[in-house]
This record gives C-alpha cells, structure tokens and sequence, in this order.
C-alpha cells in the first residue's frame, strides 16, 4: 500500500483567494475575532503567524484584511477537494479540517509510474489554485507526517522515507501535548529517537497507546481507514471579502464553479435541467434564483448564458457576501417524466415543492411572495415579503402584543385631501429608525373621512398629514 | 396653575445600566431649566446616582427627592408581579430605603437583586411612600393587576399612588383607562409621571443603543425591545399641561411635598468604639499623642515640634477630626501588634500627631509639610490619609476591620467603572451592527497617545464606513457614552465605617470576590457628601522590607528594625548616585535610573524630590531640566517675589510637586482658596472627564498681570495637564522617599538578604526574578540551584557566607503543599532516591515531573533526563510492601537517552523556574560563533560615544513611554548585564516586526552617553529569535 496525503495548510485562504481579482495580505480569524488561525504568505512574509492574536498581526501589518472562521463552510471545501480526488483513486480518507488521503497504490500502474500520479495532482492542484502539500507513505500517518511537514518528496523508497520520519522533529510527530512533553523532557528531539527506545519500556513508562501510534506509523500495526464516499448532489460556493455590487462581478467566480458543475456531470455520467444559485447578502434575506434549461444539460458555456441572461433581466436587489450554487437533480441520458402534480405523491412536501417549482417556472419567481411579521415598529417595515421558503419561520411576537394597525396598509403614504369628520384614537407616536437612514417621526390617528371610509392617518415632522392605510 | 406645579417622580439615570440615557447632573440640570418644583432619581434597586444629582441641585430651587425603583422576582398570590418606586420621605425612611436595596443587593450576584414580596412585607417601610407602576394589558388581567394593587394599599395604605404615564405608544388609552379603573376600585389617587429615561428627547438614539446592547443584539435586530419613540424625556411644563389632568399634576406636588429628607443632611457619625468611656475623645487623642512623644523623642520634644503638635491638636478638635485620627490609630496599633509594616501617607499623615501615632515613619523635624492645606478650617472636608501595608498581609487588615466593627458597619467604597474610547467604540460598534473583526482592527490602527490627530480623526481616517451619515451618528453616539457609569467595583482599598449600621446610610452590595462588599458611592460621592473614608492599601515593597529585617535579624542574632537604620548613609547615596537601584522601591524603572546619576541624592529630601520627578508632571511643564541646571549651580536661583519664594524655595524655584502647582495659581495667578480647590479637584478628575481649559486663561492672565512671563505660565499649565490623573504631591514622596531610603540601604549594606527578600515577596516590582538573580551575582551574591535536599519552600540565606539558595517556589507549578510535606519529612541525610522521595513525601506525579524538570535531585540523578525515566511508569505499590519496594526499587538508568547539552539545560531552566543559574544563553550563544560583531553590556561601557556599535540580548523590556513622544525604549539582557536601545518612531514604523516580535534582538546603532548612562539609538534591528533553537531544542516554553 501507498498512501498519498495532501495537506491543505490554509484551504479557507486559497478559497477565497480565488475568487477575487486583488491581492493584500488576508487572514482567517477564529470566531471571536480574537485570534489569527492562518495566514496567506503574504501576511507571514510581514511576520503574520497562526496562533498570534489579531492585535499583535493589525499592528504589523495595519491594512490586512481579515476573514471570520467558519468550520462549516470548511468543511464543504474540503470535501469539494475530495470529490475532485475520487476521479483519480478510489479509495479516499477525509482528514477534517485539512487533509485528504488516497491510497494510490493500485494507480502507479494506470498512469504510468509514481512520477506521471505525482505531476497529475501537483498540476490538478494548479488548476484548482489550491496549495497543499503532498506526502508520500507506506502507512497512513507517515504519509500524513511528512505531508505536514512540507517535506514531502516523490520517492516510495522505503529506506528514503524511513530517514524522513526519523529525522522528523518530536513537535512535528503529533503525540498529544502530554506524550511530547514528556518525550521532550527525557531530552529527546526528534521521532527517530523514540523509535529506538525499547518497545515495552514505551509502553510501560509513557502509554500503550503510545506505543501504538508509533507503531502505526511504522506499519507493524494495522491503521484501518474508512473510504469517503461521494455525496448525491453537487454543491459549491464562493465566500467574497469585499461585498460585489454588479452582477458582472459575479460572472468571474460563476464561471470556476460552473466548469467543475461541468467536470461533475461528466465524471457522473449525468446531466441537468435545474440549477439553485444563492446568493447572500449581509442585511438581507438571501436572493434564490432558480435556472432552468430546455433540456438536459451538461456545459458550462450553455449554464454561463443562461446566468448572465438571467442577470441582465433582473439586477442585484444588495450586494452580495457570497454565491452559491447547487445541482440535486442529476438526468441520465433518458431523463424521467416530471411526477404528475395530483398523483399519488409520496410525499406532501415534494409535492408542495413541486407546485411551487411549476408555479414559479410558469409565473416567474417575482410573482411568488409569502408575507411575515418583522419586529420594528415602523408601520412600513414591520412585515416583510419575501420569496417563497419551504418551511415558514416561526413569528418572532405573539399576534395580541402586536399593535393596532389596519388591514390594508397603503403602498406609501398617500397626503389627506380632506379634513376628517370623526377622531377615534389617537395620538400614537412613532419615532425610530434612525440608524438605517429611514428615520420615522409620525403621530397616527384613526379618523372617519366624509366617505364614511375609517382611515389610518398621521402628521409627520413637517406637519404634513397623510393617509397611511384603512381599516375595515 | 402655578408655575413649577410638576414634580418628575419616576427618572432612571445612568445609573440604571444600559437603560437610563443622561447623567443624574444632567437630568438635575434640566429640570432646573424647565422649572420643576422636584426631581425624584429612582434608579433601579439603587442610590448610587444621587450623590452626583445632589451636587448639581444643591443650590437650585428644585427639590432632589430620593427613590428607587423595584420590580420583584415574584408576586403575592393571585397577583400581577409587583413594580413600583418607593420615595425617602425623611431621614429614617431614606434608611428603610437603603436597607431594602441592601437586602435585595447582597442576595444576589454582582450588579444585580432579587427581591420577593415578602421581603416589602417583612421590611419596615413605613417612612416611604410607594408609586405603583400597573402591569400592562398583554402583562395580567384586571383581577391579577387589581390583588397586586391591594396588596400594595395593605402595606403602604395613603401612601400608595397609582404612576400614571403618557408614552404616546399604541396601546395606551387601554393602558390609562385601566389605570382609571384601578383608581377607582381602590380609591386612590392617581399621579402623572414621566417614565422618564433620558433628559431630553436627542438623546433617543444612545437610549436604542443601550436597549439593544441589554438585550444583547443590534439595533437591526432589537425590534420591540425599542421603544416606539422617544417620549421618556423631562417634558417642557407646556406640553405636560398639555397631556396630563390637572389634577395628576398637581397629585404630583403634593408629594413633593411630603418628602423633606435632603442627601445633604446626611451626617458621618464616627464609631465610638475606640474611646474609652471615661474620656473625651480630645483627651485619648492627647494622651495617645503624648505616650507616642515620649516613645519618638526619649530625650525631650525639640520646642518645635512640641508647638506643632499643640497647634494640629488644636485644628484637629476645632474640626471634630478626633475620631478620624483615632480610628486610623486603632488600625496601625493592630498591625504593629502582628507585626505588619505600614506607613502612612498624605499631608495629613505626615503630621507630628501622626508621627507621634506611629501612623508614619516621617519626622516633622526633617520634613516641613502643610498640614493645615488637607484639614481647611475653611472647607468642610474630611481629611484623607492612606495607609499602605505589607502586600502579602493587607487582608489580615481587612478581616481585622470587618470583625472589629463587623459587616453590618464597614465596607468597601465603590469605584465607578465607566465608558472609555475603547469601550464605548466597541459597544456603540456593535449595536449598530458593524463588524466586530473590524471594529478591534479600527481600534487597533488608533494610536491613543497621539493628541494631535485625535482618535477621532483617526476613526474617519479609516473609513469605518463609507457612509458620512452613520459616521457622524457613530462620533455623537461614542462621544456621549463616554464617561457614562458601566458597573460599580471596588475601590483599591477605602473602607466606610460607620457607628450604626452602614446600610442606613447607604446601600451595601457584593463586589466581584467572594466576601467583599461595596457600597454604591465612590470616593467622589462620598467626599461631595462629607463622608469619611480610610484608605487600605497593599504595597510590596513593605512585605520586601519586612522579610530582609528579619534575615539581618537572623544573622546579626538580635531583632532589627526600621529604626536601627542609621539616617543619610554615605554608601548608600554613593550606590544610589551611580544608579545602582534595581530593585530599590520607586527609582528601580529605566527612567529613575538614569535620573539618578543626574540629580544625583545627597540626602533625604533630595529622595523626595527623586522620586516625584520622574513623573507626568514635571516632565510635560518641561521642570526637570531647570531644576538639574539649578541644583548643579548652572543657573542662577532666583525668585519674583517672597510670596513666591516661600512656596518654591525647597525646590530651588522650580515647581515639582502638585502641592506647589496649586499654591502657584494662589500667589502668582490670584486664584481664590476655593478656585485653587476646584483646580485641584478638576485635575483630579481630568483622566476620565474633566476638563482644565477654563482654567487655563484665567491662570495665564492672571500671571500675566502680575508680571510673570507668558512662557512660565504656559508651561505651568501644561505641568498642571501633567499633573491631571496622575497628581503626585509631596506628601506621599515623602512617605514614598523613606522606604526608598529605607531599601537602597538594605541593598547597599546587607545584599544577600536584600535580593532574598525581594524574591520571596514576588510578584513586585520592575524586574522579574531572573534580573533579580542576575543582578545579586553581579552583587556578589553567590546563588545555589534548587535542589530537594536543602531547599525551603521560600528562598534562604545558608551559612556564615550568606549565600542564596534558591526555594521551591520558583519553581513553575510546583504544589506548595506538596513542597511542604518535602520539607517537613525530609531526612537529616536528605533523601537517596525517588523512591524514597515520592514515599516520604506523598508527592504526587506531577510534582515529581516538575522536581525532575527543575534539576532539583543532583544527589541521586544523574541528569534531568533521566531522573524523568526513572519517574514515568511508577505503579504505586501496595501499602504492605511500600517500604521494602523503596528500598529494592531499581530504577535503572536508559542508555538510549542523550546526555543533556549545556544549552538544554539552560532552556530547560528557563522553562522550569525562568532563571537559570548555568551560562546566560547569550553567553553560549557568543561562544558558537553567532554574535561577531556584537558588544557586551560591559564592552559598551568602555566604548567611545559616537561609534557605531552592534548589540544583541534577549529582549526584557519594550516600552513606549506616554511623556516621550513616539519613542520606544528596548531593554536587551545579555550575560553581562543591560543594554538600553532607544529606537525613535521613524524606525520603528519601518522595523515593526522585529521590533514588536524578537524575543532575541539584533541592534546596529550609534552609542550615545551621558556621564555614565550609554544607549544605543537603533538604526537597522533584526530578529535573532531562531538562534534560540539552536541551543539545540525547540524553543518551547523560553520567555
């Protein structure tokens, strides 16, 4: 068996490295925003480090940009990188949250030697513009070792990578913080020191499972690995650091996803006829935008169009955070006829959704809307229409705390031609709003008009009086 | 309707955290501008905003009432929870108040209170009268809403209003009407009020932040937890008229009215313990006054001090001050009796009475102090001193005052936390929801010192965002939480006694560490009541002396104390003068020095003068160097007039203490006795939010007329900015100036048992315990490793030769109890082997590792190495055979272990007891060929000024000091002692990684010198971190 590990050393960075023009020094942040967890080169050639606290790195280098850790989105990264990979070997490990593994073994002979398997990824990798680190071993943890280290080499000698480990510094060897304390403090430095001390005395004087992770690495205990199995659907997403205001600036990082939705389809031997495009906002609800060819599908050319088609009818409703894009339909060359809408469906939610795809497809997503409460005390901000979800949120105020207000609120305020004959309620002052710019200041009164109609009215800080809405 | 018929009865301050939106000053201001008759302030479960209201509304028409207001934690049966204020009609009932906060307070965790119906019940209210707030609509229904009503009328009865408010906010016609109903059922009166939250309506958008900030979101988020508008402000009378029956209103008066009890009345009753019932309080005061004479001066009172002593007596009755005195001298007579050194400080306590007392170690005869300055016959304020004690003790002082005059009577003052840039920045960041990686890079790019730009500027510099409108909210939003209160903690050590119980005079709540209680005043509130306060403090240096006079005891074999210290020693002024002070109390820092060998003490009083020098103050009044200049003859002494020579005389005519500054504005500007005190007060408070510029024309013009030049008078104005924050009068130097004294001689005469003391009162001080070493070696102090067989717990002195073996304690995580047990059952022989050391001992692994990692068993191990392979896989062996498995135990030694190299036992010293007693790594690292061209600390000595020097040292220090504009000061160690590089902005701004992260440095520069002071001025630094490793192991744990 032949192992090869790829380490990612700042996956997070490359990913989002990758999808926007401009260069400068970028860092990951751990949650709190306290700490740095990895840097690009370019922070580290400034004397950036992992681990620093992000106060020490903004004071070395004041216009680094900075990016919030998110384990999740991580983690889809890494397994797009293993998606990728299962073309090439079939038996593939996950090493959350930075490595991969391939038992590559078997492959040497289909591409021709360990050199031509070498150069595949190294160049794959390129294309992908990710840096990882290969390494090579006849055990899983070696492997991984010596990718860690960055000293990986393209020789399955077994002599050669036996010097490797055994020159590997102790911190390098990744004993738990206890074991390499105390190995330290016997004054030892490097793996290959460890390797000679006496296996039952390992044992005894430090722990059995001490010794076990040695011999795993050395291969004289067996090291099993669950095989990674690919998911059922295709998912990718670009994260930007620099909110994108045209939907030009989409088109870049579209067009990277959509030919690995291409080399997707391909591998499976399947194509489309839908695909999901997310895109996320900071303030506002997320705009899904559901593309739909004629037909079964396959280019990446024929998907750009209808994207950038899609673009030029509708533009951006707030600038974007981050795009995603995702395929769960997968059609064979013979594609199924769509399930009959009143059949016997299975199952009430596909069959909701199903109306709502068919409703949409027909009508145009614009004139799907479902209507919820929004906690604001702005008349005309406290309920929000946004497109149709399959699950409804549940509502952030119970219904008798909320205030009274009339049943048909008007599009805007309309001014009051008349005076009212009739004063029911009133004044209810409204003044809010002051930090996103749509400042209120109003005093509401509910007023019979000479038509007879009950009407929602208010003065405003200019003195000027309009019609607001009407009750029934 | 007359006018000022409305009196506000419902008003949070900021005292009501994150909830109320204006300072009690500016709510109290505001309703003497509307012309209110009254102003209640009812902050929740508290009075803590009321001293400050008080202070603005002593001299105005308007009423200050006192209330509180509660919601409880549960209701009586079949009610509605109960909320409501209760007012302090009188004296007595402003105590019922006090204690129910208090009750309410110390039940629950810091900062918040728990209150049950049962406690209103169980609690004698019967002098308060009681506003009910009705629960809303959505809340409880009638029923509920009218047994909470009940329940309040069976316990209050005509004290019982029904608080009626007009928010404007939908709903609350239901909300009045029921009101209306309630009042109705149970016949009783109804009174308008203003919910009021914030003194005037623009203060809206900080009352949404800190709304938002309580519920812990944004204000995109907040939604209903915002009010609907902002009418929760003082209205105009107009409008109130406008909204409210006249009847509501004029209830509202009626009130008013009834509550008479005024915080200025308060009055501090002095616990009458400490006298003993057949005298006077003057009389014990003379004759403890007396027996300390006779105890100071065995030979006779010189005639001076005797008239000074009659003149203080006579001052301190006129005042009534007795007590006070009594009270400080009951404290230091307990500490004497065990033994814990204290000194005390202040003008006041450097008094002859406090001499005699034995309050201060300060004789009148050598010092002149103006005692009568801190107890003014002309103003009414308690006099201030501070005691400080041995560190390690003051909480033998502590419980000592909590169990002479118990809980219920003493407690800590509080200290106002409030709102700095920093803080207020980040919470206002995040309410309005920006980034918070961004705002901490934003605060990060901000340099706080530089005044020129302000951070302001700074701010917009950045570009936060690119939206003017949210930027300009942000600066009004951050510059109005500024200053406002956050949480109340405890002062450093001032103590509130009192003669009866103290929650009657004020709250008492539980500070943040267990057994500690606070009340809700701090310092400031308690002085603009005349309340007296006794200041605890801890200090280091006392325990240091304290442990040193016990080791010269020891080896002179008769007790030796303070007072056997010869006066103005020779030697030690000369060591002083050459800036041989490490370790010596106040003049150990870089700064003091190298101000040493310029000032150069001679005596006792020049000390005083040292040690308020190097200081803010004098530094930023550009002092310092007409001083020098005057003190060395380079300049003439001169003086404008006598009035002005009296004051300056002592410091040759160059201001330098705070006293003097003050005195100044008097003689040479024309400043009135109370305008000097508000001065004084203002530059006090100037750090956090005070403000000298109005002081500043009148003090430059005032001098200009009387001749003084414009240049002097502007940099005494800038000496007084110095001063804000940081005052430093002469009365603390002085008391400061002895224990200097008192530790320089120490040092100079009995090293060993100086730097022994030093070690075992750490944490103190400047250095750590590896400069402390260093510096005894170079002292000629011998010093011995750790090791089990002769180490005690703390370090010792051995043998006639006084050498310093070093004790357990240093070594990193080692248990003192474990250490303990080491010592007590250690062998007369010392210990054979592990075995018999983790036998005898019951010391547990861990210990055992950490006693390997030190080295500290050279008679039975080998080496580090494997003295730690003989302690991993030891299997406890059974009870029965413990003693024979002791004995054939054979540990054997592991020939596949490396020899420890020189440098990894160096690191391994580091990293076990951060001292090393082997070869400095600088030294090994020399040896290897690494530092070429690089002198030593000793070679830069010898070295000409002008030349191009390199230098490289582990870096000890980085400083960038606030009075030295942008430099940075580097301290390097190396094995011959320390290199000081200064390194001048410029440079630093190019060099910032090396400079901010090597913890080994390279420096090329140009040497400079002064007399006997060199630096280095920095040009190209480099970072030699990575030679560490090469010593050769990971760097893990160095520094």
């Amino acid at each position: 068996m032949l192992w090869l590990y790829l380490h990612f050393p700042h996956l997070l960075l490359d990913h989002i490295r990758r999808t926007r023009e401009e260069a400068g020094a970028l860092v990951i942040v751990e949650g709190s925003g306290q700490k740095v967890i990895q840097a690009c080169p370019e922070a580290r050639d400034q004397g950036v480090q992992a681990g620093m606290r992000l106060k020490t790195a903004l004071s070395l280098v004041p216009e680094l940009g900075t990016v919030r850790a998110d384990q999740q989105q991580e983690a889809r990264i890494l397994e797009d990188q293993a998606r990728w990979l299962y073309r090439y070997a079939a038996h593939i490990v996950l090493v959350p949250p930075d490595g991969l593994m391939a038992e590559i073994g078997s492959l040497q002979r289909l591409y021709g030697g360990l050199p031509a398997v070498w150069q595949t990824v190294e160049q794959a990798l390129n294309e992908r513009q990710l840096t990882a680190w290969p390494g090579l071993g006849h055990t899983p943890l070696a492997a991984r070792l010596i990718a860690r280290t960055g000293k990986g080499e393209c020789t399955d000698d077994k002599g050669h990578i036996q010097r490797t480990l055994d020159q590997m510094p102790l911190l390098a060897a990744e004993f738990d913080a206890r074991t390499c304390t105390r190995l330290q403090r016997l004054g030892l430095n490097t793996l290959g020191e460890v390797f000679a001390l006496p296996a039952a005395e390992l044992a005894r004087r430090l722990s059995p499972e001490t010794l076990a992770r040695v011999q795993k690495i050395q291969g004289t205990r067996p090291d099993p690995q669950a095989p990674w199995q690919p998911p059922h659907h295709f998912r990718q997403q670009a994260d930007f650091v620099q909110e994108i205001e045209q939907s030009q600036g989409l088109l870049f990082p579209l067009q990277r996803i959509l030919s690995e939705l291409e080399e997707d389809l391909c591998w499976r031997q399947q194509e489309t006829d839908s695909l999901l495009l997310i895109l996320r906002h900071r303030h506002e609800e997320p705009t899904r935008i559901r593309i739909r060819t004629s037909g079964p599908e396959h280019r990446a050319d024929a998907f750009l169009n209808l994207v950038r088609l899609r673009f030029e009818q509708q533009p951006l409703r707030a600038p974007v955070v981050s795009l995603q894009l995702s395929v769960k339909r997968f059609l064979g060359r013979e594609a199924d006829t769509g399930q009959d809408l009143l059949g016997e469906s299975q199952d009430l939610n596909e069959a909701w959704h199903t109306l709502m795809s068919r409703l949409q497809a027909r009508l145009g997503d614009q004139a799907l809307q479902q209507l919820s409460p929004q906690a604001d005390h702005r008349p005309e901000r406290a309920w929000s229409s946004s497109g149709v979800q399959r699950k409804n949120r549940p509502a952030s105020t119970s219904a008798d705390q909320l205030p009274r207000r009339p049943l048909w609120l008007l599009q805007g305020p309309q001014p009051l031609t008349e005076a009212p004959i009739t004063w029911f309620a009133g004044p209810e002052r409204i003044s809010g709003g002051w930090w996103d710019g749509q400042r209120v200041h109003r005093d509401y009164y509910i007023a019979q008009l000479s038509s007879g109609q009950l009407a929602w009215v208010f003065r405003d800080i200019r003195e000027g009086w309009f019609v607001h809405g009407w009750f029934g | 309707m007359t006018e000022a018929a409305y009196a506000e009865l419902f008003c949070f301050s900021n005292f009501t955290f994150l909830t109320g939106a204006s300072h009690p000053h500016e709510l109290a201001e505001q309703a003497a501008e509307l012309g209110y008759a009254a102003l209640a302030i009812t902050d929740a479960c508290s009075v803590a905003g009321i001293p400050r209201a008080w202070a603005a509304l002593k001299d105005s028409p308007v009423k200050l009432i006192t209330g509180s207001w509660f919601e409880l934690e549960d209701a009586p049966p079949g009610a509605s929870v109960p909320r409501f204020i209760l007012l302090a009609r009188t004296r007595r009932g402003y105590g019922q108040l006090c204690q129910l906060i208090t009750t309410g307070r110390r039940r629950a965790e810091k900062g918040q209170y728990q209150l049950y119906f049962r406690d209103v019940e169980t609690h004698a209210l019967d002098d308060c009268l009681c506003l009910w707030l009705p629960p809303t609509l959505t809340e409880a229904d009638a029923d509920q809403a009218l047994a909470c009503g009940e329940w309040l009328q069976r316990l209050f009865g005509p004290r019982l209003w029904i608080a009626a408010a007009r928010t404007l906010e939908s709903g609350e016609e239901q909300q009045l009407a029921r009101a209306r109903w309630l009042a109705d059922q149970l016949r009783c009166p109804i009174t308008a009020t203003g919910e009021v939250h914030m003194h005037s309506r623009e203060r809206q958008p900080l009352q949404d932040v800190l709304t938002a900030l309580r519920n812990h979101t944004n204000l995109e988020q907040a939604g209903h937890c915002l009010f609907q508008n902002g009418e929760r402000y003082l209205r105009p009378m107009p409008v109130l008229q406008r909204l409210f029956p006249e009847t509501w209103l004029r209830e509202t008066r009626r009130i008013a009215d009834q509550c008479t009890f005024q915080p200025g009345s308060l009055r501090y009753e002095y616990p009458p313990d400490l006298v003993p019932e057949t005298e006077t309080p003057a009389a014990y005061l003379k004759r403890l006054t007396r027996e300390g004479e006779r105890r100071r001066y065995p030979d006779g009172t010189p005639l001076t001090v005797q008239a000074l002593i009659r003149k203080e007596l006579d001052l301190i009755s006129a005042m009534k001050y007795e007590h006070y005195f009594l009270t400080i001298h009951d404290i230091v007579a307990f500490a004497r009796s065990r033994g814990i050194l204290c000194q005390g400080r202040g003008s006041a306590a450097n008094s002859a009475v406090c001499y005699c007392l034995g309050i201060t170690e300060v004789n009148p005869a050598r010092v002149e102090l103006l005692f009568e300055r801190f107890i003014s016959k002309d103003r009414n304020e308690p006099p201030d001193i501070d005691v400080d004690f041995e560190h390690e003790r003051r909480e033998e002082v502590i419980q000592y005052i909590y169990r002479r005059y118990s809980r219920e009577r003493a407690a800590l003052a509080a200290t106002v936390i409030r709102y700095r840039p920093r803080s207020a920045i980040r919470d206002v960041g995040k309410a309005l929801g920006f980034d918070p990686a961004q705002v901490e890079q934003l605060l990060e790019g901000i340099d706080w010192r530089d005044k020129a730009t302000g951070w302001r500027q700074q701010v917009l510099d950045k570009r936060l965002t690119r939206n003017p409108k949210v930027a300009d909210q942000f600066f009004t939003l951050v510059n109005t939480l500024l200053g406002f209160p956050r949480h109340l903690s405890q002062h450093v050590g001032g103590f509130v006694i009192s003669s009866g119980p103290l929650a009657e005079l004020v709250p008492v709540e539980n500070a943040a560490m267990a057994d500690r209680t606070v009340i809700q005043w701090d310092k400031d509130d308690l002085e603009s009541l005349g309340l007296m306060k006794v200041d605890v403090l801890a200090l280091g240096m006392l325990s240091a002396i304290r442990k040193a006079l016990e080791l010269i005891s020891d080896q002179k074999g008769h007790p030796f104390q303070m007072q056997d210290i010869p006066q103005e020693d020779r030697a030690t002024y000369d060591m002083l003068q050459k800036g041989d002070s490490i370790g010596v109390f106040q003049v150990e820092s870089r700064a003091q020095i190298n101000m040493l060998p310029r000032l150069k003490p001679a005596t006792y009083y020049d000390l005083v003068i040292e040690v308020a020098i190097v200081r803010p103050g004098p530094i930023q009044g550009d002092m310092v160097h007409p001083y020098l200049r005057r003190k060395h003859g380079l300049e003439p002494v001169d003086y404008p007039n006598d009035a002005i020579r009296k004051v300056l005389e002592r410091t040759l005519g160059v201001p330098i203490f705070q006293e003097q500054v003050i005195k100044l504005a008097m003689v040479a500007a024309g400043f009135s006795a109370g305008e000097a005190d508000q001065l004084r007060r203002a530059m006090a408070a100037w750090k956090s939010h005070g403000d000298l510029t109005p002081f500043r024309e009148k003090l430059i013009t005032g001098m200009l007329e009387r001749g003084h030049d414009a240049d002097f008078a502007e940099r005494l104005y800038q000496q007084i900015c110095g001063f804000g924050g940081y005052g430093f009068p002469e009365s603390h130097s002085a008391s400061f100036a002895l224990l200097v004294y008192v530790s320089a001689w120490i040092k100079c005469h009995y090293p060993a048992a100086f730097y022994c003391a030093l070690l075992n009162s750490q944490p103190m001080g400047f250095y750590s315990p590896s400069q402390l070493v260093q510096d005894a070696r170079r002292h000629g102090v011998t010093a011995l490793p750790t090791d089990v067989n002769h180490s005690q717990w703390d370090h010792t002195l051995e043998g006639p030769e006084r050498k310093l073996r070093l004790g357990l304690r240093l070594i990193q995580g080692l248990s003192a109890k474990g250490a303990d047990r080491l010592c007590q059952q250690r062998p007369l022989e010392g210990y054979r082997s592990t075995s018999e050391l983790r036998q005898r001992a019951g010391l547990n692994q861990r210990d055992m590792e950490l006693l390997a990692g030190a080295n500290a068993m050279p008679d039975f191990t080998a080496n580090r190495h494997q003295a730690y392979w003989q302690l991993l896989g030891h299997e406890q062996p059974a009870e029965l055979f413990a003693a024979e498995a002791a004995e054939t135990y054979n540990p054997g030694t592991c020939e596949q272990l490396p020899e420890p190299t020189e440098g990894q036992n160096v690191l391994a010293d580091y990293a076990s007891q951060g001292l090393t007693l082997q070869r400095h790594p600088l030294a090994l690292l020399r040896d290897q060929g690494h530092l070429k061209f690089c002198l030593n600390a000793e070679q830069l000595q010898q070295t000409e000024p002008g030349r191009p020097v390199q230098v490289a040292g582990l870096v000890t220090g980085r400083q960038r000091p606030g009075s030295a504009s942008g430099v940075t000061f580097v301290t390097l160690e190396d094995e011959t002692g320390n290199v000081n590089v200064v390194v001048w902005l410029e440079t630093a701004r190019r060099q910032r990684k090396p400079l901010l992260t090597a913890r080994l440095l390279h420096v090329k520069g140009i040497l400079e010198r002064e007399g006997d002071i060199v630096h280095v001025m920095a040009g190209k630094l480099s970072d030699l971190s990575h030679l560490i490793k090469t010593l050769p192991v990971s760097s893990r744990n160095f520094h």
